[in-house]
């Protein structure tokens, strides 16, 4: 589901947060003109059906608060590991450089140019198709040709080989960052608990049309609760990628890093 | 009080449902009637996405050639960035398809197969003629151009390849005269060394032939199997051969072990010179100055040429790639290849592959960074200049000859190939006289 919907992420926050909270706001205020004469026959006849429905809904919420609470919790914690991902990927790239530095010329030059061509990869080509859902492929090409020109070089002195197996041990660790980068460009909350929360907010607002009020209390106190609700979701769409949106990582890690490798 | 006259006839009752249900069909169709005029030119903010075309680049990564192909790939990659920035090709954006073809032909087959399926509108590529002549039929069936860069032996033509390097008559030959003439030390007694594949017999096939139209026979012929670096016993027959020059078709890494051959044998560039066809400023990091100092290379392009369009173009490759970064030959005829390309594109007003190349019959011309070129429609080669670098300390070359005038491109230079004549403007390949490469050796 969240594949289909990628052109959100096309929206600028500040109108996607909008359109959220209108749409809920809008559904409410629609259903409660609409729907909750039809909805109120179901309590009409039964005493205190207010106070039912408010036990009811209290009850609801309580779930349903849980539930988003945790939904927004994971999400953030989502964005929060790819970031960490992306800074030890950088860092792990940092220090390659400082060691492919140390290389003999021309092998440290040759070392020292892929590893740029890497990061500049990463920033003008990688981040932008992260951003659109995209796991970018070419940057595996330019990873293995560092790789292999690191295995051409053979060390001659102690001191080479020292410095050959702490850029190899650096290597690896960058790899592997590289690879959780990667691997966090689809992660996103599964299709399954958009479906619950979606129905969640759906049964949230039905059970409040049953409430037996002025339509102009409904406008009101239900709008409040529906922009909020349109708010809480607007949050999760948000965070759902940690590569789009208004919460997400940006390559400015890379970017610093890349600046610094020019500046050498 | 009493009751209001009736103004009307009163009608049938609504029930609550009917009413709700005629509201939202009524609300329905209202918004089916105004919404497309009142979200037109709407877009939620969402920004436009520039329209694509793909374009396919088909260089080695990873293996023997990647260290002078990826050179290759980023300098097309800044042209197609330049192209886009500006607003792109015919509206449209220009998305690379870089994939790594391994230094190995049956992974460029594979490489260029995929991006052809993939609609690739023209590919930019190839390094080795072994590589070229791999991928070539594919192109041919697709009918989509290729666009070569790297000089080559010539001796090949085809209406899909668009080729940007020297070709033996604007390199070779020329160098010949040159170290013939006075300017050069009137050097008679030439020794022909090479790596052992086809461009370095191709071409000293041809040298010899020129070398026989002056009554002249080389001093020597070596070849070497590509790769190898001990190049002890092939400096031992050069010395041995009396030879005056040596002129140097020895390719890619082989080269370091030379040079250290040479400056072992304490070989001195004044008396005995080397002029290589396959060293440029990438390949001499990797050499000691003192060994390769004082030595000349044949080429289009230095990066030491003095002129304002070569500082800039220096310039926007280093702000982009480096400050370390180097320019040499292979990578100036990329950009103009790819430059050439979108003027006959633009020309041509489409990305069709026979409009394009009906817009480069018309003719084209760039000004490049080694000086103004024309695409020879005839032959679908560049004109090009004639420069011949001598190995400076810090690894630059000083130019001591150069053409005045770009040199036209004769893929079958008659001197060694009698009849052979090519014009795609008018029946394409004339053939001529059998000629036997290998077997001349």
């Amino acid at each position: 589901m969240t594949d289909d919907l990628f052109w959100i992420y096309d929206i600028p926050p500040k109108e996607l947060a909008l359109g959220l909270v209108a749409l809920f706001v809008g559904f409410y205020w629609a259903g409660a003109v609409l729907v909750r004469p039809i909805l109120r026959q179901f309590v009409k006849n039964t005493p205190g059906a207010n106070d039912i429905v408010g036990y009811i809904l209290s009850c609801f919420c309580v779930f349903y608060g849980l539930l988003l609470g945790l939904i927004a919790v994971t999400a953030y914690q989502n964005v929060s590991d790819a970031g960490e991902n992306v800074t030890r990927e950088a860092a792990a790239l940092s220090a390659l450089y400082e060691d492919a530095s140390r290389y003999p010329e021309p092998h440290g030059q040759n070392l020292r140019w892929l590893l740029r061509d890497y990061t500049r990869y990463v920033i003008k080509y990688a981040w932008p198709l992260q951003q659109r859902g995209i796991v970018p492929e070419e940057g595996t090409i330019r990873a293995e040709a560092f790789h292999d020109r690191l295995l051409d070089f053979q060390p001659k002195s102690p001191a080479e080989e020292i410095l050959h197996a702490e850029a190899l041990r650096q290597l690896n660790h960058f790899l592997e960052c590289r690879r959780m980068r990667l691997f966090s460009v689809k992660s996103a909350l599964p299709t399954s608990m958009w479906y619950v929360m979606i129905l969640g907010a759906f049964f949230n607002i039905m059970l409040c049309w049953m409430f037996n009020m002025k339509l102009i209390s409904h406008i009101v106190l239900g709008g409040i609760l529906s922009a909020y609700l349109g708010t809480m979701m607007y949050l999760i769409v948000d965070m759902n990628q940690p590569f789009r949106g208004d919460v997400s990582i940006s390559a400015e890690p890379y970017e610093l890093l890349y600046r610094r490798m020019n500046e050498d | 009080m009493r009751p209001r006259p009736r103004t009307s006839a009163p009608g049938p009752a609504l029930s609550r449902r009917q009413a709700i249900s005629r509201s939202a069909a009524a609300t329905l169709a209202a918004t089916r009637v105004l919404g497309p005029g009142l979200f037109a030119g709407c877009s939620l903010g969402i920004p436009r996405r520039a329209a694509t075309v793909p374009v396919g680049m088909l260089h080695s990564q990873t293996g023997t050639m990647a260290i002078s192909e990826t050179s290759l790939r980023d300098i097309e990659l800044h042209a197609f960035e330049r192209i886009n920035a500006a607003g792109g090709l015919l509206g449209r954006q220009l998305v690379a398809r870089a994939p790594d073809t391994r230094s190995r032909p049956e992974i460029f087959v594979r490489r260029a197969r995929e991006l052809l399926e993939e609609g690739v509108v023209a590919a930019f590529g190839c390094w080795t003629s072994t590589s070229r002549k791999a991928v070539l039929p594919l192109f041919e069936e697709h009918k989509k151009l290729l666009f070569y860069p790297v000089q080559y032996e010539g001796n090949e033509s085809s209406p899909y390849v668009v080729s940007g390097g020297s070709l033996p008559n604007q390199q070779v030959l020329p160098a010949i005269d040159w170290l013939m003439s006075p300017a050069g030390g009137s050097k008679k007694k030439i020794f022909l060394l090479g790596s052992d594949y086809v461009y370095p017999r191709t071409v000293n096939y041809i040298v010899r032939r020129q070398l026989d139209s002056m009554e002249l026979r080389p001093a020597g012929e070596v070849y070497v199997p590509l790769g190898q670096r001990d190049f002890t016993t092939a400096v031992q027959q050069i010395l041995f051969s009396n030879a005056d020059c040596v002129l140097s078709t020895v390719n890619g890494d082989s080269n370091l072990g030379l040079f250290a051959a040479l400056a072992e044998a304490r070989v001195d560039p004044d008396k005995l010179p080397v002029v290589s066809t396959s060293i440029a400023e990438d390949e001499l990091r990797g050499l000691l100055p003192r060994q390769v100092q004082g030595h000349y290379a044949v080429s289009s392009y230095f990066q030491s040429l003095d002129t304002d369009a070569n500082r800039r173009w220096i310039d926007g490759f280093r702000d982009e790639f480096g400050r370390d970064r180097v320019t040499d030959d292979p990578m100036e005829p990329a950009w103009c290849l790819v430059h050439l390309w979108k003027a006959a594109v633009e020309k041509a007003g489409t990305f069709e592959t026979e409009a394009v190349r009906q817009a480069i019959r018309d003719g084209l011309e760039f000004a490049g960074p080694g000086g103004t070129i024309r695409l020879d429609p005839k032959t679908q080669h560049c004109t090009k200049y004639f420069r011949l670098g001598r190995i400076r300390p810090d690894r630059q070359f000083d130019i001591v000859h150069a053409s005045a005038l770009p040199i036209d491109p004769d893929p079958y230079p008659q001197v060694a190939f009698p009849g052979w004549k090519c014009d795609w403007t008018d029946g394409g390949v004339s053939r001529g006289q059998e000629v036997s490469i290998d077997g001349d050796v």
